[in-house]
């Protein structure tokens, strides 16, 4: 009997580590690029990245859904 | 000792419960966090007339194009039958007669109002319920093959009307980037702005014009480089957290994250 309470006792530990594990890495990042600025050097695609950002594309459109 | 069996066994289940609910609540928030991420992208350009002008005529040009689609298909549902009195398109017809008169609720929408941000979102938002509800409607009537012909049928949809609304949206958005490279070069301290007026009558493509502006900064010295591209990131972050906030504050108000014509 002491075997099965050990071995349940195991499975729920693993269950719990399994469900703690999945909400970990299923929590989403903020979308924000992090930047490592501690020398004060930045990367040219950073820099392309930011500058992307203050633009709107030609084509860009707002997105209700398609009717049919 | 049984008991304590049936204890843990008791709590596995929870713990499996749980991590289902887990499981289902994020697939059930993905679809509307995505709108929101969207809707908030959307924004971050309104806090001037031009770019409130820019979403108002492009959701003007979207909501065009999805009455234009829906008359083709209810023309399409006619012609096949749909219009005896058991089975007809009076409720397709009824939504796309509210979806005419939401879009002339957007023509006359004020984009120099402090309010634009929020009328904007409030129309988007009845935009899409209403698109949603023909969908569904048009989905009980029809089987997939015969749903899959009318999309065939209504995809290659030609519109002067819509073209006119590409190019003044082009336009505006032409005007809007002008203004931004203007302020960049500002950021930038150069002298040399012909890549603008390039860019504003139409011989330089964006990015193009993007690619320039690039090579400039980054030929310059470390420091300076950093504190240009410093300076943009805050402009941007600035945006952002705007943007944010108005949504999270319509939010509490009761309208931001609502999609129905009765909030309104």
């Amino acid at each position: 009997m002491n075997k099965k309470i050990i071995s349940l006792l195991f499975l729920l530990i693993l269950m719990v580590s399994i469900t703690a594990t999945y909400v970990y890495f299923s929590q989403k990042d903020s979308g924000e690029t992090q930047y490592d600025n501690s020398d004060k050097t930045v990367n040219d695609a950073d820099v392309a990245n930011e500058i992307d950002d203050m633009f709107l594309e030609e084509d860009d459109e707002v997105e209700i859904g398609d009717i049919v | 000792m049984k008991k304590i069996s049936a204890l843990l066994i008791m709590l596995m289940m929870l713990v499996s419960i749980s991590s289902l609910a887990v499981a289902d609540e994020d697939g059930e928030n993905q679809e509307n966090n995505d709108m929101d991420v969207k809707t908030e992208k959307e924004i971050e350009i309104m806090n001037n007339s031009l770019g409130a002008e820019i979403r108002l005529l492009q959701l003007q040009k979207a909501l065009l194009k999805n009455i234009l689609k829906g008359e083709m298909a209810v023309q399409v549902l006619i012609g096949l039958g749909f219009n005896t009195t058991e089975n007809n398109t009076t409720e397709l017809e009824s939504i796309l007669t509210e979806m005419k008169e939401l879009l002339e609720e957007v023509k006359t929408a004020n984009t120099s109002s402090n309010e634009s941000v929020q009328i904007f979102v409030s129309l988007k938002n009845q935009s899409k319920n209403l698109t949603t509800q023909f969908r569904e409607t048009i989905k009980e009537m029809l089987d997939d093959v015969s749903l899959q012909e009318i999309r065939q049928r209504i995809k290659e949809m030609l519109s002067n009307e819509l073209e006119n609304y590409s190019k003044r949206i082009r336009n505006l958005i032409r005007q809007f980037n002008y203004n931004q490279l203007y302020r960049l070069y500002g950021i930038v301290g150069e002298a040399n702005s012909s890549f603008v007026n390039d860019y504003f009558n139409g011989t330089l493509p964006l990015n193009e014009t993007k690619l320039q502006l690039c090579k400039i900064i980054n030929q310059m010295t470390k420091d300076k480089k950093y504190e240009i591209f410093s300076e943009i990131k805050s402009e941007n972050i600035r945006r952002q957290i705007h943007a944010y906030d108005y949504l999270e504050h319509m939010g509490d108000k009761g309208n931001g994250k609502g999609n129905g014509r009765g909030e309104h």
